[in-house]
């Protein structure tokens, strides 16, 4: 019985030694990794600033950069500046229809509420009011 | 102070049409570039006074060369050569000729310089930098292929410098301190003879004043 506990115990510490080399074996190895990682070779190097050709590359990139960034900018412009424009140009018998219903100085209206607010109008008067808006940028599914 | 020293010994030829003297700061060592240099990723560096000292034998024999806009290097418009390299204090002085005859403009355009324009930059091969993951790599250990005349503005280290001598480009030319001068004989550093000439060794230490 005393020999059984001996031998238990015996293969216990046996299993925790081995346990205990692999995790050393592994944190070796991970230092090992650490250590190549860290440390480099650089196959050539000038003390000199970046060179020019480099410079000029990179602005070149970045006048690349900076016209494809203004490219944006402008049709961006051109966008806000046509629906302002659109907004202008609303006719008035439409500003009035829509205030006939109780709309009134709207930047935009979605599609189903502006149908609740026309149920008051014929057919040909709702699709003639929905064109105008579409056509103003105010309409919005 | 610290000095170490080592030289191609040049037969001297009186009045020699192609050798015009040169000296100058090629670097600074133990301490950190200003900007980084051309292939560091980015990185200062700082290039230590072993590896600095270790690399001399490298550096002897080595070109000068120049670009001609003086703002970088052309490994391949040679126009002279590295005699004689020290390290004193942080400094890694270097002497050598320019071959004047064969680059006239060169010899022009560096005469004409204003004093204090011009500097130098080292090339270097098989840099071993300790942990590449610093801010500052630190390079332990590298080879000299060469170095470049240009404008100190356009150099990673401000403090290096290149001018023409008046003298002559002679072995032994480094300044002494007198009788606190001491002559390391047995420093354990190799002599080798080559076919261009003795290349000679000094390892000199100069005590404290």
């Amino acid at each position: 019985m005393e020999t059984d506990n001996i031998l238990a115990s015996l293969g216990e510490s046996v299993e925790r030694l081995n346990s205990a080399a692999s995790l050393f074996e592994r944190t070796v190895a991970w230092l090992e990794q650490r250590e190549s990682a860290a440390s480099g070779a650089v196959e050539k190097m000038t003390a000199a600033v970046e060179g020019q050709n480099e410079s000029l590359a990179r602005e070149s990139e970045l006048r690349l950069k900076l016209e494809a960034a203004e490219q944006q900018i402008a049709e961006l412009k051109a966008q806000s500046s046509r629906a302002v424009t659109a907004r202008q140009t609303l006719p008035a018998s439409t500003t009035q229809l829509l205030a006939k219903q109780g709309i009134s100085m709207v930047d935009s209206i979605q599609g189903g509420a502006l149908d609740a607010a026309l149920t008051g109008l014929s057919l040909e008067q709702r699709i003639a009011v929905k064109a105008q808006l579409l056509r103003a940028g105010m309409l919005t599914q | 102070m610290r000095l170490e020293a080592m030289a191609i010994t040049m037969p001297e030829v009186a009045d020699h049409p192609n050798r015009v003297p040169f000296e100058g700061v090629l670097t600074v060592v133990d301490e950190a570039s200003t900007r980084p240099p051309s292939g560091a990723r980015g990185h200062r560096v700082i290039l230590t006074r072993d590896a600095a000292r270790a690399a001399l034998p490298s550096l002897l024999g080595m070109a000068v060369d120049y670009a001609p806009k003086w703002d970088g290097h052309d490994a391949r418009a040679k126009c002279g050569i590295i005699t004689e390299a020290d390290v004193l204090g942080s400094q890694l002085q270097v002497r050598g000729y320019l071959f004047g005859r064969d680059f006239p403009e060169v010899v022009q355009q560096l005469r004409q310089s204003e004093a204090g324009h011009m500097g130098m930059s080292y090339e270097l091969a098989n840099a071993h930098v300790t942990d590449m993951r610093a801010d500052v790599w630190t390079l332990t250990r590298a080879t000299f292929t060469g170095a470049a005349i240009l404008l100190r503005d356009k150099a990673a280290y401000r403090n290096t410098s290149f001018r023409l001598s008046a003298g002559r480009c002679r072995n032994g030319s480094l300044p002494r301190e007198g009788a606190s001068t001491k002559l390391a004989a047995h420093s354990g550093w190799r002599f080798e003879k080559q076919s261009f000439g003795q290349i000679q060794r000094r390892k000199e230490a100069y005590g404290d004043r």
